[in-house]
């Protein structure tokens, strides 16, 4: 099975994977947060800012059809959002679709540059609160024990089933499948809690660190500021 | 002052739902025993461990080391006693080994330029290597990443250690290379087991429990070559005992 949602292509080589994730984190928000600034009368600003995604894409190395692919296994979720904000013509709706799209392929060449551990420790060092940091650490951990206990129920309810049985009790089924699997989670987040209060655990979850900044990280950070400033001065 | 690593005396733990867990266990275990506890599933066994560290508390006096199980000792308790849990996808919570394997020592205040090095000292004593270092846990097959559990809990150089089923789900080779890293180490062992071949290698002290009390304590041949008192509890006397392949 394979086992790398998040972070497939994480473990490359490129300019872009060797920074230090601080510096990438700041990067990647300050791109995000001036894609969803952008007022809706400078659409051609929108150009400007897939130009200088698709030069990033370039320099990651991470492949074109990868970032499409996950993009698009995305998009219903946005079409669900878009439901939800107020109706403002057909050149609203398709500005809210390029920036989320925009935002999404920066998520995702995030994601897929950094490896997971690694923007865990960034997001610790500038400041995110040590709680949120460690759950989304166990998220990391335990998505793949989820999906694998998930799989396995699945294929146990497969093989005692024959034939299809009407909705109502295949909807019986899976509720009660969901209902086990949440208990299931709860008695390891118990288990878990053991495993951790036997090794000292008190409240604290200490790291150690690796990576060091280089002028790399001087050189995307101050490339991003300034490409954010001339964008913004061009509004 | 501490003539046992481990003196237990008259514990009682009742589970919240009402299960009677352990009824009066008196337990004395010297420094460098190797005591197994056998018994059927549902005896009381993991709980019994869970007690050894304060994790559960129980009615009745736990020491460990000559210290009380109390909350103020409760930080000095944990640095003696490592338990090895018998899922390791609930021991190992990190998204690498390294990590995992430093998460005792950083808890326990190990200065952080010598966790490398006890992190490299615990993979060895293990049986692993260097490289599972930046390794993540969910990419390992069982066997090793049992191998990793005990590194992240011998990573702690704890004076006892308390280990759930350490063979379960094994297959022979890892079985094999397992009870050969456990029998070389130096701690106090408590094996929680029905792995009988394994408690006759590495235990030369057996204790039996059944429905949360301790019916037999005893060298460990002796008992388990019993065939009545392992009939009665839902054991057997091992294969190699029955057939004589074990020398004396």
């Amino acid at each position: 099975m394979r086992h790398n949602f998040i972070d497939r292509y994480a473990a490359l080589d490129s300019p872009l994977h060797i920074l230090e994730p601080r510096s990438k984190l700041l990067a990647f928000s300050a791109l995000i947060i001036a894609v969803l600034c952008i007022p809706v009368n400078r659409g051609s600003l929108f150009f400007v800012y897939f130009f200088a995604t698709a030069i990033l894409m370039g320099i990651s190395q991470v492949p074109l059809a990868f970032i499409m692919g996950r993009t698009l296994v995305i998009l219903p979720f946005i079409v669900l959002a878009s439901l939800a904000v107020p109706w403002k013509g057909y050149l609203g709706l398709g500005i809210l679709f390029v920036r989320a799209i925009l935002c999404l392929m920066l998520l995702i060449l995030l994601t897929n540059t950094t490896r997971f551990v690694e923007l865990l420790r960034g997001l610790r060092k500038l400041g995110c609160p040590q709680i949120l940091v460690m759950n989304l650490g166990f998220l990391y951990r335990y998505l793949f024990v989820l999906t694998e206990e998930a799989m396995r129920m699945k294929q146990a309810r497969d093989c005692r089933r024959v034939g299809r049985a009407p909705f109502r009790t295949e909807l019986k089924i899976l509720s009660s499948m969901l209902g086990t699997l949440l208990i299931r989670s709860f008695e390891r987040a118990e288990r878990m809690h053991y495993a951790m209060l036997s090794r000292g655990y008190s409240g604290d979850f200490p790291v150690v660190s690796p990576r060091k900044y280089s002028w790399h990280d001087l050189a995307l950070l101050s490339g991003v500021t300034v490409f954010v400033i001339v964008t913004v001065l061009m509004v | 002052m501490t003539d046992y690593a481990l003196r237990i005396t008259r514990l009682s733990y009742t589970y919240p739902d009402g299960t009677k867990a352990l009824e009066g266990i008196d337990l004395d275990v010297p420094p460098g025993e190797r005591v197994a506890v056998v018994g059927p599933s549902g005896a009381g066994k993991s709980t019994l461990l869970l007690h050894l560290n304060g994790v559960l508390t129980g009615s009745g006096s736990v020491k460990i080391m000559g210290l009380n199980m109390e909350q103020s000792n409760l930080q000095q308790i944990r640095r003696y006693v490592g338990l090895l849990f018998q899922d390791p996808n609930d021991q190992l919570f990190c998204p690498t080994v390294f990590e995992d394997i430093a998460f005792g020592p950083l808890n326990l205040s190990v200065p952080e330029q010598e966790i490398p090095r006890r992190v490299e000292k615990a993979l060895i004593d293990s049986g692993l290597d260097h490289s599972f270092r930046s390794r993540s846990s969910h990419h390992l097959s069982l066997g090793e990443r049992r191998r990793v559990s005990l590194a992240s809990v011998l990573a702690m150089e704890p004076a006892i250690l308390g280990m759930d089923e350490p063979t379960s789900n094994l297959d022979p080779r890892n079985r094999r290379h397992l009870i050969k890293v456990i029998s070389g180490l130096k701690a106090t062992l408590i094996i929680a087991t029905h792995d009988l071949e394994l408690v006759l290698d590495v235990c030369s002290r057996t204790v039996l429990m059944d429905h949360g009390k301790i019916w037999a304590d005893a060298e460990t041949r002796s008992m388990l070559s019993n065939a009545a008192l392992m009939e009665k509890h839902g054991l057997e006397v091992p294969l190699s005992l029955k057939s004589g392949v074990r020398s004396q």
